[in-house]
């Protein structure tokens, strides 16, 4: 099963003051901080990270027919940073997810999966046009946020 | 403090971040944050924080995981103004 997120970086600019006191606090553990904290764009680690625990969240709400706000219950691990993609895990409860991310100036996008061979196996389409019948082609992750719309096919 | 009072308090804070400013009109009991008010996730961080200075209480994360709606947000700050 999969998940995906995808954060518009304009407008997650907008509507969130990630350095607000106590908001890091709320999401991030101390690892995850840390990574926030020591690498070189603090802006893309918070979204990069958010994305991993949304992704993975997806999966485990639809699963467990479960909500909740607990992000400090999902934990980024194992994460490889390349130029423009990163790969990960994230644990929840005692599931463990496996995540690949990309991102550029725009956006940053995170699919979560129960398997790693899904990762594999997905197709991607990101875009900042919506087609208005994107819900016919049957994805199976949607994710929209700010101008971007991103459908996972499996 | 009365829920009346509660909400009232409450509401200003959740529009700030509500996505469907019509739904915010309506806002009751039984508004849900994210399906109804259409609050991105990554602000329901500062709903819980808005919430905390304005009522002066700490909400612990065992509380933030259930405040996705109106009800559960009453429940979490009568019961912390209770224990202060």
């Amino acid at each position: 099963m999969i998940g995906n997120d995808i954060v518009d970086l304009e407008q997650a600019a907008i509507d969130s003051n990630w350095k607000r006191k106590g908001y890091l606090d709320k999401l991030f553990d101390h690892e995850e901080q840390f990574m926030i904290t020591s690498g070189i764009s603090s802006a893309l680690m918070v979204w990069l990270l958010w994305s991993m625990k949304e992704s993975a969240y997806k999966i485990y709400s639809r699963v467990n027919k479960l909500r909740e706000f607990a992000p400090l219950k999902l934990h980024c691990n194992n994460l490889i940073i390349y130029k423009d993609k990163a790969t990960g895990n994230v644990f929840y409860e005692d599931e463990v997810y496996y995540t690949e991310s990309s991102f550029d100036k725009h956006y940053v996008h995170t699919i979560a999966a129960t398997k790693q061979e899904e990762l594999e196996r997905v197709e991607i389409k990101i875009t900042d046009q919506t087609p208005p019948d994107y819900k016919m082609t049957n994805p199976n992750s949607v994710s929209h946020h700010g101008a971007y719309l991103a459908l996972v096919y499996l | 403090m009365d829920r009346a009072e509660l909400i009232e308090r409450l509401t200003p804070i959740i529009a700030t971040y509500a996505q469907d400013k019509d739904a915010v009109a309506s806002i009751n009991e039984t508004t849900d944050f994210i399906k109804d008010l259409k609050i991105n996730s990554a602000n329901l961080v500062d709903v819980i924080l808005d919430v905390e200075e304005e009522f002066d209480i700490e909400i612990d994360n065992l509380s933030m995981e259930r405040m996705l709606n109106v009800t559960a947000a009453i429940e979490i700050i009568e019961d912390k103004l209770k224990t202060k």
